[in-house]
C-alpha cells in the first residue's frame, strides 16, 4: 500500500466517523421520557402559566380582535420579545399589539387602539371590565 | 399523528407523476425522494396560486388544485418516453444503519410537540396565522410590529405545515416534526441513488449512512431541515448533470434549486452559488473532467439549463417586493457597515473559525480533499466552488449584519455550516473511494443512467 492510498484510507475512516451520530443511533433504544419531560416545558420555563393563559385569551376573543399586552418583562430584550411572539403565535388569527419596540420605546397608541389588553403576572390600575381571568392574568376590555 | 403521515404520503403521490414527468427513467430510491420533493414543492406552489387568486384554502379547493396538477403531470409523463430506466440500487447491510439513523432522528423529532424559538416566532407562526385566514395574510406580513420573523423569507415551509393542518382539520405542532423526517429521508434516497451510478454498493451505501446525520437537521420546526434537502439534492443531481452531461438531471437539479430558493434566503444565494459554479466548472479548460461524453451543446449554455430554478423563484421575488417586504441584512445603510467591519474582516474570521461547530469534521474533509489525486480533485470542482462561494456569501453577511455580530455568529453561523455539510461530503468521500479503487469512474457501478 502505498503512503498516498494509506491517507486516503484515514481520511475516508475520518469523515466517516466524524459523521455518525451514536445519539441518533442510540435514540431507539434509550428511555426518551426524561429527555421529553426536559423539552415540554423548555420554551415557558421562566412563565410555565404563560401558555395556558394566552390558549384563554383565544378562547374569549375572536378572529380580527385587537389585543395589547402586558406582562412582567416591559424589556424588549429583556422578555417582552418572548412575550409578544409567544402571544402571536397563540393569537394567531387575532392582532396582537406590542407596547414596547425593540428600542423599548412606549407605544401608547396601541393601547389606546387595542380592543383588549391581556396582563399577564401583574396588576393594572386602568378602567376597564374584566372579560376573563385565569393562569395568572386577566384579559381586560378598555372603557373608553 | 395519522394526519400528518397521510399528508406525506399524499405528497409523495402528487409527487409520483411529476418525477416521472421530469425524469421517465426514475425508479427505486431516486423514483420516490424525487416524489417526496416535487410533492412538497408542488403543493407549495397550489397554496401560494390559491392565495394569489385569493381562493380561500380548504381542503376541497387545495385536493381540487392538487388533482389538476397530479393529471397534468400524469399527461406530461405519458409523453415523455425517452431512455430506458435506471437499475434499481442494491441494498447493502449499511442501509439498515441509514434506516436506524432515521428512525432515531423520527423519534427525537417528534419527542414533544415543536417549541423551538425559531418555529413558533418564524415558521409555525407564518403557517398558523395564514391557516386562520386562510391564505397568505399580507397584512400581517407588512406590520411593522413584525419585523423579528423575517417577512421576507420565502414561505416553502410554513405552507407545508398548512397542508398538514388542512388534512388534521385544525393547527397542531404535534407531529409537524415527521414532515422534517420526510425531507431528510428524500435526501437520503437520492444521495444513495446517485452515489450508486458511480460507486459500488459497499461505497454507496456507506456514504449514504454516512450523510444521514448530516442530512437530518437538529433544528426541528426550522427551514434549515428542508433547505439542506432541497438544496443538497439540487447541488448533487447538477453535479451529475455536469458529470454525465445527462438533462433529466439538469432538470432535477435546477428545481430542486427553485424549491430551495423557496426555502429561506440562503436557498437564493444558494441558486446563485450554483449559477457561477457551473458557469466556472463548466467552462472550456476547467471543466474537462465533468463532461467524459460528448455534449450536444455548447458548455457555455450550461447555466442556462437552470431557468426553471429561477422560474421557480421569481413568483416569491415579485410578491415580496409589490408588497415591499424588508430584508432586515439590508436594512440602514450597508455600505457603511461594510466599511467599518471590513478592517476587522480577521477578526470576523477569527470568530467564525473559534465558533465552528464539529471542527474535527470539516478537519477531515479539508484532509481528504489535501490527500486525494489532483485529477480527482478537478473532478470536484464545482461542487468545491459551490461551497466556497456559499461560505463567501455567509461571511459578507455577517460583515453587514445590522446586528450584534456575536450575536448573530452565535445564534446562526452552525446552521449555516450545516447548509453545505451533505454536497461537499458527498464530493470528498466520492473522491477519495473513487482514488482508492484506482479509477475515475468503478468498474463495478451500478445503475448508470442507461443512454
Amino acid at each position: 500500500m502505498t503512503l498516498r492510498r494509506a491517507l486516503i484510507v484515514i481520511a475516508l475512516a475520518a469523515i466517516v466517523a466524524m459523521c455518525i451520530d451514536p445519539r441518533l443511533l442510540l435514540m431507539p433504544f434509550v428511555d426518551r421520557a426524561p429527555y421529553a419531560r426536559a423539552l415540554e416545558g423548555y420554551p415557558d420555563r421562566q412563565w410555565p402559566l404563560y401558555p395556558r393563559f394566552l390558549e384563554g385569551v383565544h378562547a374569549h376573543t375572536r378572529p380580527g380582535d385587537t389585543i395589547a399586552l402586558i406582562v412582567p418583562a416591559m424589556r424588549w430584550d429583556n422578555g417582552y420579545l418572548y412575550a409578544y411572539y409567544r402571544a402571536c403565535y397563540f393569537l394567531a388569527g387575532r392582532e396582537v399589539l406590542p407596547l414596547v419596540d425593540p428600542q423599548n420605546n412606549k407605544l401608547q397608541q396601541n393601547f389606546r387602539n387595542a380592543r383588549y389588553v391581556a396582563v399577564f403576572g401583574v396588576t393594572l390600575r386602568t378602567p376597564a371590565d374584566v372579560v376573563w381571568k385565569g393562569e395568572g392574568g386577566r384579559l381586560l376590555r378598555l372603557r373608553r | 399523528m395519522i394526519a400528518t403521515l397521510i399528508a406525506i404520503l399524499s405528497l409523495i403521490v402528487l409527487g409520483i407523476p411529476i418525477t416521472l414527468a421530469v425524469d421517465r427513467r426514475a425508479r427505486g430510491p431516486l423514483l420516490l425522494g424525487a416524489s417526496f420533493f416535487y410533492g412538497s414543492g408542488a403543493m407549495f406552489l397550489v397554496l401560494l396560486a390559491l392565495s394569489v387568486l385569493h381562493i380561500r384554502w380548504t381542503l376541497i379547493s387545495v385536493t381540487v388544485c392538487a388533482l389538476a396538477v397530479f393529471c397534468a403531470a400524469s399527461l406530461l409523463a405519458r409523453r415523455r418516453t425517452t431512455g430506458n430506466r435506471q437499475r434499481a440500487a442494491g441494498a447493502h447491510v449499511f442501509d439498515l444503519a441509514t434506516l436506524l439513523t432515521l428512525t432515531g432522528y423520527g423519534l427525537d423529532a417528534t419527542l414533544v410537540s415543536l417549541g423551538a424559538w425559531d418555529f413558533w416566532a418564524i415558521w409555525g407562526l407564518k403557517g398558523k396565522v395564514f391557516l386562520e385566514m386562510g391564505g397568505i395574510d399580507w397584512r400581517f406580513l407588512e406590520s411593522r410590529w413584525n419585523v423579528f420573523f423575517h417577512p421576507d423569507y420565502p414561505v416553502l415551509v410554513p405552507l407545508n405545515f398548512d397542508l398538514i393542518a388542512l388534512v388534521n382539520g385544525g393547527w397542531s405542532d404535534r407531529w409537524l416534526g415527521l414532515l422534517f423526517v420526510a425531507w431528510a429521508a428524500a435526501l437520503l434516497l437520492v444521495v444513495r441513488a446517485l452515489a450508486a451510478r458511480e460507486t459500488t454498493p459497499f461505497f454507496a451505501s456507506l456514504l449514504t449512512f454516512s450523510l444521514a446525520s448530516l442530512a437530518v437537521s437538529p433544528w426541528v420546526g426550522y427551514a434549515e431541515g428542508p433547505l439542506i434537502a432541497f438544496g443538497g439534492a439540487g447541488i448533487l443531481f447538477v453535479r451529475a448533470a455536469l458529470r454525465d452531461d445527462d438533462a433529466a438531471s439538469w432538470r432535477h437539479g435546477a428545481l430542486m434549486l427553485g424549491f430551495a430558493a423557496n426555502c429561506k434566503n440562503e436557498g437564493l444565494a444558494l441558486l446563485v452559488a450554483v449559477t457561477i459554479g457551473v458557469a466556472v466548472a463548466g467552462s472550456r479548460g476547467l471543466g474537462g473532467l465533468f463532461f467524459r461524453r460528448k455534449t450536444s451543446r455548447p458548455r457555455n449554455l450550461a447555466t442556462a439549463r437552470l431557468w426553471p430554478a429561477y422560474a421557480l423563484a421569481a413568483p416569491w421575488l415579485l410578491l415580496r417586493l409589490m408588497h415591499t417586504l424588508p430584508t432586515d441584512i439590508a436594512s440602514g445603510s450597508t455600505l457603511s457597515r461594510l466599511m467599518a467591519r471590513l478592517p476587522y474582516l480577521h477578526q470576523v474570521l477569527a470568530l467564525l473559525g473559534a465558533q465552528l461547530t464539529e471542527p474535527w469534521f470539516w478537519i477531515a474533509i479539508l484532509a481528504g480533499i489535501l490527500v486525494a489525486p489532483s485529477a480527482a480533485r478537478r473532478g470536484e470542482l464545482f461542487v468545491f466552488l459551490v461551497t466556497a462561494i456559499q461560505l463567501f456569501f455567509y461571511v459578507a453577511a455577517y460583515v453587514v449584519t445590522p446586528n450584534d455580530l456575536h450575536w448573530h455568529v452565535l445564534t446562526s453561523w452552525s446552521r449555516l455550516t450545516s447548509h453545505i455539510a451533505v454536497p461537499i461530503t458527498f464530493a470528498v468521500f466520492l473522491m477519495l473511494a473513487k482514488s482508492l479503487r484506482g479509477s475515475q469512474d468503478a468498474p463495478h457501478a451500478e445503475a448508470r443512467p442507461d443512454e
